[in-house]
């Protein structure tokens, strides 16, 4: 394995910190955190450009209405805090393939494009289900 | 508006902290689902035992309201035996699948418009779901200290000794 500072904290300290932030949450703006509720909305707010009429109508997106809310501004921010901790601790990389990935199933992009796809699909319709 | 920069601010230290605790990984995650890495666990059980104590605090006081979802068994199991077997392949779950692409890991990109799909299937088999999967094992809005008939105090401090027992095995065996 190879060896570089990438600027990391301990798992124990960065997942405390990050339970503090969840509890300010709560306190301050009365939310919890959460994430895949903002995937619905998302694609709802892509399907309603298609056919408003349609979604209007979906059970789903009448329960989860398609609209920018406090979570879907939370998930963009993990985004950009992601980008502003990698970028200022050099350890931001443009990586295509995960080392465990090449390691057992090889150099192709396509592969690993399309298991991610397809896992991204089954999780989600998952944790849905989940209520989660 | 004001929720909105709120939400920004939480999303961003969120963000920064799951860089900052390497758990943005496929590596990781996967070493986590195979029992070899457990920095995924350490963070997550991290921030539940401090979770749990701050919003428990909050609701005490008087600060804060309680969240509950209701349980389904139907749905969580599952919903979750599901969601494992996406999460095994892609190696994200959803919030790190984001911040995966913050840091660089675009193949994460691929798994994060597989789930707005996924989010879309979802949706149109919601009516089928509500009326089948979602009714089996309906127990509503509980919580573990209401089922034991406990103080939420007595969990909470035997959850977090758990918690930390675990922690202390995991640094013994070098996970």
């Amino acid at each position: 394995m190879e060896k570089r500072n990438d600027g990391g904290w301990s798992p124990y300290l960065a997942g405390a910190l990050s339970g503090l932030v969840s509890v300010l949450s709560v306190w301050i703006a009365g939310q919890f955190i959460g994430v895949s509720t903002t995937f619905v909305r998302t694609t709802g707010m892509i399907e309603k450009i298609l056919d408003p009429g349609r979604v209007a109508q979906m059970e789903y997106f009448i329960k989860t209405v398609p609209k920018i809310d406090w979570q879907w501004v939370f998930v963009a921010g993990i985004f950009i805090g992601s980008l502003i901790a990698s970028t200022t601790s050099g350890s931001f990389r443009w990586t295509a393939l995960p080392d465990m990935w090449e390691a057992r199933f090889g150099i192709s992009r396509m592969k690993r494009s399309l298991v991610a796809f397809a896992g991204g699909t089954v999780g989600m319709f998952g944790a849905r289900l989940a209520d989660g | 508006m004001k929720m909105l920069l709120y939400g920004l601010v939480t999303g961003i230290l969120f963000g920064f902290l799951l860089q900052k605790g390497r758990v943005l990984r496929y590596d990781k995650q996967l070493g986590a689902l195979r029992l070899m890495d457990m920095t995924i666990i350490k963070f997550m059980l991290s921030s539940v035992m401090v979770g749990m104590v701050g919003v428990y605090l909050l609701k005490d006081l008087g600060l804060a309201e309680l969240s509950v979802k209701p349980t389904i068994l139907g749905g969580v199991i599952i919903g979750g035996l599901i969601f494992g077997i996406g999460w095994g392949l892609l190696g994200y779950c959803p919030g790190t699948a984001i911040g995966a692409v913050g840091e660089g890991r675009w193949d994460a990109l691929w798994g994060v418009l597989g789930m707005l799909v996924g989010a879309g299937l979802y949706a149109e088999a919601y009516p089928a779901m509500k009326s089948s999967v979602l009714t089996w094992g309906d127990y509503g809005k509980i919580t573990l200290p209401q089922l034991l008939g406990v103080n939420h105090w007595v969990v909470i401090i035997l959850f977090v000794v758990g918690g930390l027992m675990l922690f202390r095995w995991f640094e013994k065996k070098g996970l």
